[in-house]
């Protein structure tokens, strides 16, 4: 409070300076008169505001205006009177001109406010009437009204939108069961098996295999589009016929629309066969047969879809390979949609893709023969792709950073290394589909024509009986079969075993004693060998079992030298002296004729002393048909211990037994006795 | 922990867009609610002073409402519109849970690979034994 300081203001007492002379003389102005002063405030009154007031005031009191008339003039008066200095000069003529300008028009207005007034009483020219109440005030329940229907109509058309949301809503939650329906759910679904992505506002999938490693060009874009405008328009075609009682349409399963290309449509299936002469050997189908319909699910058409596409990538894949391979004989002859290669001479492989896009299949001969339906070349190839596939999208690792992607380690290696162009020519020789496919099927062949041999020849041989174990794990291009030729009734001393492995085209057999015999295709080698072994077979038979008789071997060989040209092979033979040393056995085992009784030839030496003639007289338990032959002729004249002996030949099938060891079993039982 | 992460990652420009064009699109629908039912609202009120006819007043008030009241269900529809279509967008562009049903259908699938193939196994092995006594049976007997 101390620090307030109270300061006055006041007009200071000094006049302006109005004028300064020559010799420094100030001239002040004169202050102004009362009446000066008075004139200046006048000119500074607002008449406007009073002004409407005024007229107000005189419109109401329309009867005394003569008086006003009067008190305004009075006023005027002395308002004249109130002016003296009336000559003052300012911006205006005089100073109160503005207010002698308003009580002016207010006169007039009052003067025309009289005249009207006088004429309205006289009632001769005008009338004066009150003034209508407003109508609006007479109608508000019409109003009313009004805004009620307009609420009542804004109302209809919330609660038809509100119906038709909670229609739309209680679709779904109605039918929990069908939770199908739903187009999100399914949406899901198929998002989760397939690959979805949003363009502008359609939904396109991709099933081709291209995320997969393929490098096929055609693609497999299927869109995805909500069936319910189809179902929609149907129930609104259903209410609309709904009073003819009509059904109505049979929904779709499936909330889910989806639209494949045209070429992807309908089935495909890869078909092989493996014709020899018009007669087919194999036969294999590739694709499902199944038919998808229009109306089917659409993980079934998808899959359909994706199944045509990877026939046509299989198909184009064989077909590109089948033009560029030059490594075979033969080529292989591709027309329209079909390979067609050759395995063997005379036998052809033939490989066609098969399309329908209507879906139905124009009834191939697999359903007749489905009994002999081969999967393996169906798997083979199916498996191929994949591989091939697989290569194209997994890079061997480690993989150095700043090596390019995609070539392998190998290739990699070849600039370090420096390798010639050969070598690296070689490495990027890559044995196509096309190339195993037709190893693969080769295998098959020669494996089928090696069981039906082996089991035609078991059927023809009798004697060793021929027993054959497959092998029950494969590769895709070799498998293994264990051959066992045992004789009847000497199981455990009369054994041979030999193993034959089939591969593309070739077979190795692999024999008792660890010999390596490599074939060609043909069945005659397998045949020739076979029976080969089986003379060997019979001899080597015979001679454990004169081990067990105690006869003595005296000489074997599984090659002779001597006799009669074979045409395949070489007979097989042995000699053997009996415990006594009285008799020689003379046996002689040829492959060839085999199945005749002329394949074995036995022979009984006699030493020089011996009488052989009469021991046919001697009424022997088992008799003999003995036949004169010279030894020279069976090529045994050239062995040491055979000289002076001479040999009769036996007819074997005079002789009691069920196969050759048992009848050599009694023969040699019977000599064994002679003395 | 994923999700944060997932939710500090930036997003990409289009994706950002779409978000908030959804939510200017829930927004819109729910303003246009709002102001369409004050609208009529204030429609619903009798008003003395008027500058055209009464009948006419009546007429546009009626018009009005009606139109306010199709915005209205308008915007429900494009509320339930915008629901299935961030439903799509999530069903479209929901990564980890496709993932996750891819890594559970590959689980799925191996195990039945693993199953198969020891039924497989078993079942060959059943065949070999049996297929070799058979073969001995077959081929030592006078029927083949």
């Amino acid at each position: 409070m101390s620090n307030s300081v109270s300061v006055s203001v006041e007009v200071p007492l000094e006049n302006l300076v109005q004028e300064i002379t020559y010799d420094g003389m100030e001239l002040l102005q004169q202050p102004l008169t009362m009446s000066e002063s008075l004139a200046k405030l006048a000119q500074r009154i607002d008449f406007c505001g009073k002004d409407e007031e005024g007229g107000a005031g005189s419109s109401s009191a329309a009867a005394g205006s003569t008086n006003e008339n009067g008190d305004v003039k009075e006023e005027d008066t002395v308002n004249g009177e109130g002016g003296p200095d009336s000559n003052f000069k300012t911006s205006q003529s005089w100073p109160w001109e503005s207010v002698r300008n308003k009580i002016r028009s207010a006169l007039t207005e009052l003067s025309v406010l009289g005249d009207i007034l006088t004429i309205a009483q006289k009632k001769q020219y005008m009338v004066l009437d009150p003034v209508q109440a407003e109508p609006s005030d007479t109608k508000p329940p019409a109003v009313l009204m009004y805004k009620k229907k307009a609420l009542g109509a804004a109302s209809q058309v919330l609660l038809g939108g509100c119906e038709r949301l909670r229609a739309s809503m209680n679709e779904a939650k109605s039918r929990p069961s069908l939770a199908t329906l739903d187009f999100h759910i399914e949406l899901l679904r198929l998002r989760q098996n397939w690959r979805l992505r949003k363009v502008g506002n359609a939904i396109l999938g991709d099933l081709s295999y291209r995320t997969a490693g393929s490098r096929f060009p055609q693609g497999g874009i299927f869109e995805v589009t909500k069936a319910e405008d189809d179902t929609e328009e149907g129930m609104a075609d259903a209410l609309s016929t709904s009073s003819q009682s009509q059904p109505p349409p049979p929904k779709p399963c499936s909330a889910l629309r989806v639209t494949v290309p045209n070429e992807l449509q309908g089935i495909a299936y890869i078909h092989v066969h493996v014709q020899k002469d018009q007669d087919t050997l194999s036969f294999a189908n590739i694709g499902l047969p199944a038919p998808a319909p229009l109306d089917a699910h659409w993980q079934q058409r998808l899959e359909a879809a994706q199944n045509v596409l990877f026939c046509k990538e299989l198909f184009s894949v064989l077909a590109r390979e089948a033009v560029a391979l030059h490594s075979m004989p033969i080529p292989p002859l591709v027309v329209g949609n079909q390979i067609t290669a050759t395995l063997f001479p005379g036998i052809l492989l033939i490989i066609g893709l098969c399309h329908s896009i209507t879906g139905k299949t124009q009834s191939p001969p697999a359903v007749s023969s489905k009994l002999d339906h081969n999967h393996v070349l169906e798997h083979s190839l199916h498996q191929l792709l994949r591989e091939v596939h697989r290569t194209n999208s997994h890079i061997p690792l480690p993989h150095p950073a700043t090596a390019p992607i995609g070539i392998s380690r190998k290739r990699r290696l070849g600039g370090p290394c420096a390798y010639d162009r050969q070598t690296l020519l070689n490495m990027t020789k890559k044995e196509g589909i096309l190339e195993e496919i037709i190893k693969q099927s080769q295998h098959v062949i020669l494996r089928l024509r090696a069981m039906y041999f082996l089991d035609t020849l078991a059927k023809e041989i009798k004697d060793p009986l021929l027993v054959a174990h497959w092998a029950s794990i494969n590769a895709v291009t070799h498998s293994c079969v264990r051959i066992t030729l045992v004789s009847s009734g000497y199981d455990m001393c009369a054994r041979t075993q030999l193993v034959i492995h089939i591969k593309e085209k070739s077979l190795k057999a692999i024999l008792k004693d660890g010999k390596a015999i490599n074939l060609s295709y043909e069945p005659q080698e397998l045949k020739d060998l076979l029976l080969c072994q089986i003379a060997i077979h019979q001899i080597m038979a015979l001679q454990s079992l004169s081990k067990c008789l105690g006869w003595t071997v005296l000489s074997s060989c599984s090659h002779l030298g001597v006799g009669n040209c074979e045409s395949t092979g070489n007979a097989a033979g042995c000699m053997l002296t009996s415990p006594n040393g009285k008799r020689i056995l003379a046996v002689r085992s040829s492959p060839q004729a085999f199945m005749s009784a002329a394949s074995i030839q036995v022979f009984i030496g006699y030493p020089p002393n011996a009488k052989y003639t009469t021991q046919q007289n001697n009424n022997n338990p088992i008799p003999m048909e003995v036949d004169d032959t010279s030894a020279a002729t069976l090529g045994f004249e050239g062995m040491d211990l055979a000289a002076g002996v001479r040999y009769k030949s036996v007819r074997l099938d005079k002789l009691e037994g069920k196969n050759f060891l048992n009848k050599m079993e009694m023969l040699m039982a019977v000599l064994a006795d002679v003395s | 922990m994923a999700q944060a992460a997932q939710h500090q990652r930036p997003l990409p420009q289009g994706k950002e867009a779409l978000l908030k064009a959804y939510n200017k699109r829930l927004k819109d629908s729910v303003k246009s609610m709002v102001d369409n039912f004050s609208e009529i609202m204030k429609l619903a009120r009798v008003e003395n002073e008027g500058q055209v006819f009464r009948a006419t007043q009546a007429d546009e008030d009626n018009f009005e409402m009606t139109v306010r009241a199709a915005n209205m269900v308008r915007a429900g529809e494009a509320l339930m519109k915008l629901v299935a279509d961030i439903k799509q967008y999530l069903i479209l562009n929901d990564f980890p849970s496709v993932n996750d049903a891819i890594l559970q259908n590959s689980h799925l699938f191996k195990q039945k690979q693993l199953e198969c193939d020891r039924k497989l196994m078993t079942l060959r092995d059943d065949m070999a034994a049996d297929l070799y006594d058979l073969e001995e049976e077959y081929y030592s007997s006078t029927f083949k």
